[in-house]
């Protein structure tokens, strides 16, 4: 009984995952292949449970409690209608199809996204390094991953003047373009706050006065920052 | 959807409180702005002994709206309140901190000063 609940959780959960999706987008229920349909009609019973579940399902965050309560209920639904037979069925059609529901949510493996996360951390290593060689201070590159989803690195550094501010964007610009292909948005003239978006890594040039007044490092005070290799001076702060 | 004479409420910690669209930039006589548009607007109400003035006119960019926001991928949001965040002629927040969630389209529409700001984006 015990290992029919989990399975109908797990089930239950990729499959109130695949409702909020669906939500949105009628047509594409339409392509869904016929698999799905019987999987619909053998839930026949528990699907306004699951609707009701579903709708207030967050990925982000209500994800382990929700999972939790649904374990509970399924696990009542479960003691009083359904007997052992549709247990295994449940069981034959989770190993049958529960790989693929899954694979279908699924973004990244755990390699890739480490692959990636090193790539960004040399390519943002680089970056901080073009900042100390143009005399750039108190440079700092804090891993804010954790904290945000839309980007992995921040480099934040002062400039004393707007001539060096263009000198460190120009010069990354450069760099990044020659070595990594990469293209940045943001700001293209020297600005107070120059902000240079490669995507994953966002670096931010700041005059001394902007840098205090934003405050940004006590702002992402969580992130863990990344100790640079040749940063041995101490930090420089007018 | 925003049109002059909407009122917004302010989104970040500049020391305005409530403004009134006045403009829509973009196209000459152009009717609505929607989320990361810019607009310029007069500030109608302010938290007193800040740098930001009652009745002076700012630019500001718009980060919620009632009015839905649609996506590609079929998603919709729809914020309880029209929001705007008070920027300067160069694009930098005249605040330090923004309130409430935003929506991720400010980044790709160039404010990613204004995402790296604020605490949710959604």
């Amino acid at each position: 009984m015990a290992v029919s609940t989990t399975t109908l959780s797990i089930g239950g959960n990729t499959f109130s995952g695949h409702l909020r999706q669906w939500e949105p987008q009628d047509s594409k229920l339409l392509k869904k292949p016929r698999k799905h349909f019987r999987w619909l009609c053998l839930n026949e019973l528990h699907l306004p449970r699951f609707r009701t579940k579903t709708s207030n399902f967050n990925p982000a965050r209500g994800l382990l409690p929700s999972l939790h309560a649904y374990g509970k209920e399924a696990d009542d639904a479960f003691l009083s209608n359904v007997n052992e037979d549709t247990d295994e069925m449940f069981d034959d059609l989770m190993k049958k199809y529960g790989k693929v529901v899954y694979r279908k949510n699924d973004r990244k493996s755990q390699s890739a996204e480490l692959d990636d996360d090193a790539e960004s951390l040399s390519f943002a290593v680089a970056m901080a390094k073009v900042a100390s060689e143009v005399k750039a201070g108190d440079i700092r590159v804090l891993f804010v991953k954790p904290l945000v989803y839309w980007t992995r690195f921040f480099i934040i550094c002062t400039a004393f003047s707007f001539p060096q501010i263009d000198a460190i964007g120009s010069k990354m610009r450069d760099l990044a373009e020659k070595k990594y292909g990469k293209i940045p948005s943001g700001d293209t003239k020297p600005n107070s706050w120059t902000l240079l978006d490669f995507g994953d890594v966002v670096i931010h040039i700041f005059l001394p006065q902007q840098r205090a007044f934003y405050n940004l490092e006590e702002f992402y005070g969580n992130a863990t920052q990344i100790e640079l290799p040749s940063e041995n001076q101490p930090p420089f702060r007018s | 959807m925003i049109q002059p004479q909407t009122h917004l409420n302010v989104a970040d910690n500049s020391g305005a409180r409530e403004l009134m669209c006045i403009r829509v930039i973009g196209a000459s006589n152009r009717r609505y702005a929607h989320i990361g548009d810019v607009i310029v607007a007069v500030i109608k109400e302010a938290v007193p002994n800040t740098p930001l003035e009652r009745s002076e006119v700012i630019r500001a960019v718009i980060v919620r709206t009632c009015k839905e926001l649609k996506r590609d991928n079929g998603m919709i949001i729809r914020y309880d309140d029209n929001a705007a965040v008070v920027i300067d002629q160069q694009g930098n927040p005249k605040g330090t901190r923004i309130f409430g969630a935003i929506a991720r389209e400010l980044r790709q529409l160039k404010f990613t000063k204004i995402v790296s700001l604020a605490p949710e984006v959604l």
